[in-house]
């Protein structure tokens, strides 16, 4: 899943195949095999991956900063619910309109900030961060308000009613995956390059005729409706909502997640949504959350994304660790021979054109004998 | 007219913790070129150090077990002076250790600031736990201390940290008119690379306002600690209406921040006071409409427009 790789070599794309394979077939066993709670983390954890996406897609290929995306999912969560509650809609579709509320408000808060320096999304976004839990708890009130509908599996899957939560999962797993693939695709192509000239070089890209703004504001409309859709699924395995379910916290462990392991994958979204379900999981295990003083603080969730957060500043310039591999992948190839004999030819020559070219630079630059030539004056 | 005197009043005291968040912002902003989103920790971080100077040894407050550091408790004065201090320090030293190595990447620079937010966050919950705690104020605050005008009440504590607060922004605005060390620092924010080539030590002006700016941070944030008491997210949404008014001054213009924090605390209070359907915690979606109108309609605040503020 490389965002600028025009072709992908067979080995890698039958890697890809078998990669994809051995996912679903895990997806099957751990989603027939593993206890309902576990699997309601995953359906959770799966959902996330789309808005994590958007945050990768905003952060890596468009270089822009958002620290709202916890919110966006917040509104994507309220639309969906709502729009079965209040209009009647079918729940397998609820999501749709957790997507369109999230590229509504993606778009809105894009429209303004995008016309001044990257700083000022950053800025709206957090301020959008911290204000929608304030405002859900205003409108829905202190108390979770229950999904009226429930997810019960057509008879040809062969899934019990009991077991609504394997229901659930395929049903976030496949929006999820279709979701992940066609954004991929659109990364994939002139749109995904272009994004990416928009972040390297922007002048250069208003040069050949892209308009940088709308392009960004595409993207982050996008990145805002991956968020919203995120939001609306996670309403399938959730059941409810409830405004402590999206804290300012929420997004900026998005960010920290998203700009440490990002980079120019989308594929990365999935570890990101992982660990931010399951490390808080993994803590209560082990009974980390209930330590204080600087046992409990190096033991805690915010010093692990703080940590995590600083590492990636310093150690990744903020560009991700998946960067890393990839600039050492690209060195690799740069010292790799060439296979082509043909290409290996031509790059011969031109490397024995240049060392000439050199040569003649520095016979050039070569101070001329003034004294040898005063002496014969003389 | 009196309930109209009386909100008004009643805006003063949060107008000037948002003022000093704005303008600590604006100050960072301007010299760095580094959006500091650690700014409402830093000034919640360090009002915790106030109550613990203010408190003295308390089993609630206790340090890693260790009160004798703290000794008898300190005057509330005092106890926000002390929290100053380390808070200026605290600021030198994050702009020499986290941020300078990496400032020339904005976005690593904004990442290690939440960083920063994050481990304050997490420090403070974990050293103090995440209950309300109770500092007071510096200024007299019984129901008998107040002046009745126009039928409104206004109170001592109110005015106490409006005129401080003015005082020391005012100080500020001084210190960088008439000193070298202020002339450093306007130089620094205008052109770094010219700074160098007359013998500014930029590094260390920077070092200056970082310092700066979190000590104007932990003087707000133990002034308003009277009105709003002490815990772990009691500076979220007073970060949030700070953005909101550095945004008035393009980011860059503190006295423009400082005048933004007023106008934000106004409107909050009159919102919340006239429209039935807003109360006091929606304000906060109020101001971030405002915002959003402010940015679509007039992208460079109230600043003129500049090359500064195209598209970059």
């Amino acid at each position: 899943m490389r965002a600028n790789d025009a072709t992908t070599p067979a080995p890698v794309r039958v890697a890809w195949i078998v990669a994809s394979a051995a996912l679903v077939a895990l997806s099957l066993r751990v989603a027939y095999g593993a206890t309902p709670k576990i699997v309601t983390d995953l359906s959770n954890s799966v959902a996330l991956a789309l808005a994590f996406g958007g945050l990768v897609l905003l952060t890596h290929y468009l270089g822009l900063l958002s620290l709202g995306q916890g919110a966006l999912v917040g509104v994507g969560a309220y639309a969906a619910l709502h729009a079965v509650n209040d209009f009647g809609v079918p729940v397998v579709w609820m999501p749709i309109a957790g997507l369109l509320a999230g590229t509504l408000v993606g778009a809105i808060v894009a429209i303004p900030s995008l016309r001044l320096p990257k700083a000022y999304l950053a800025l709206l976004t957090l301020s959008l961060a911290v204000a929608y839990p304030i405002v859900l708890k205003q409108v829905d009130g202190n108390l979770p308000v229950l999904l009226h509908g429930s997810f019960v599996a057509p008879s040809w899957t062969g899934i019990a009613e009991e077991d609504e939560h394997i229901w659930e999962f395929f049903l976030v797993a496949s929006y999820t995956a279709v979701t992940l693939f066609l954004v991929q695709g659109l990364l994939r192509g002139p749109i995904g390059r272009a994004f990416i000239a928009s972040r390297d070089e922007p002048e250069a890209a208003r040069a050949f005729g892209v308009s940088v703004y709308r392009l960004r504001l595409y993207g982050v409309a996008l990145s805002g409706g991956m968020a919203g859709l995120a939001g609306g699924l996670l309403m399938i395995p959730t059941n409810f909502n409830d405004f402590t379910h999206y804290p300012e916290e929420l997004s900026i462990k998005m960010f920290a997640l998203a700009m440490a392991l990002g980079g120019s994958r989308l594929i990365s979204a999935i570890p990101g949504a992982m660990i931010l379900i399951f490390l808080p999981v993994w803590l209560i295990d082990r009974n980390w959350v209930v330590e204080y003083g600087w046992v409990g603080l190096f033991k805690s969730e915010g010093f692990i994304y703080a940590a995590l957060l600083l590492a990636t500043a310093y150690l990744t310039r903020g560009k991700g660790f998946m960067h890393l591999l990839d600039s050492r992948k690209h060195r690799k190839l740069r010292r790799a021979p060439l296979l082509n004999s043909r290409a290996s030819m031509v790059a011969d020559r031109l490397v024995a054109i240049e060392d000439r070219v050199t040569q003649i630079e520095e016979l050039v630059d070569e101070p001329p004998d003034i004294g040898s030539r005063q002496n014969a004056t003389d | 007219m009196s309930l109209f005197l009386q909100r008004t009043f009643d805006s003063l005291a949060n107008g000037s913790a948002y003022a000093a968040l704005a303008v600590a912002i604006s100050m960072v902003f301007r010299s760095t070129g580094v959006l500091n989103l650690a700014q409402g920790q830093l000034a919640m971080f360090s009002t915790y150090i106030a109550l613990v100077f203010a408190t003295g040894p308390s089993p609630y407050l206790k340090f890693s077990s260790n009160t004798d550091v703290v000794g008898a408790a300190w005057p509330i004065w005092a106890a926000i002076l002390g929290a100053i201090v380390i808070s200026m320090v605290i600021g030198a030293f994050t702009e020499r250790v986290i941020i300078r190595p990496i400032s020339a990447d904005p976005v690593a620079a904004v990442g290690a600031t939440l960083g920063l937010y994050l481990l304050l966050g997490a420090f403070v919950r974990k050293q103090w736990g995440g209950r309300t705690m109770f500092l007071g104020s510096p200024f007299p605050q019984t129901v008998d201390d107040r002046w009745d005008i126009g039928g409104a009440r206004l109170w001592h504590d109110s005015v106490g940290i409006t005129l401080t607060m003015i005082g020391v922004l005012g100080l500020l605005a001084i210190l960088q008119r008439r000193t070298k060390a202020g002339l450093a620092f306007r130089a620094v924010t205008s052109n770094q690379t010219g700074s160098v080539m007359v013998g500014i030590r930029v590094s260390r002006v920077l070092m200056l306002g970082w310092a700066l700016a979190a000590g104007i941070g932990a003087l707000a944030g133990g002034l308003i600690a009277g009105e709003i008491n002490v815990r772990p997210d009691m500076m979220g949404r007073l970060l949030v209406f700070g953005l909101a008014a550095a945004t008035l001054g393009g980011l860059r213009s503190p006295a423009l921040a400082f005048i933004g924090g007023y106008l934000f605390a106004f409107l909050e209070t009159m919102l919340g006071g006239y429209v039935s359907f807003i109360d006091s915690q929606v304000t906060l979606v109020w101001a971030l409409l405002v915002l959003i109108i402010v940015l679509f309609v007039r992208p460079s605040g109230l600043l003129p427009r500049t090359e500064t503020w195209r598209q970059r």
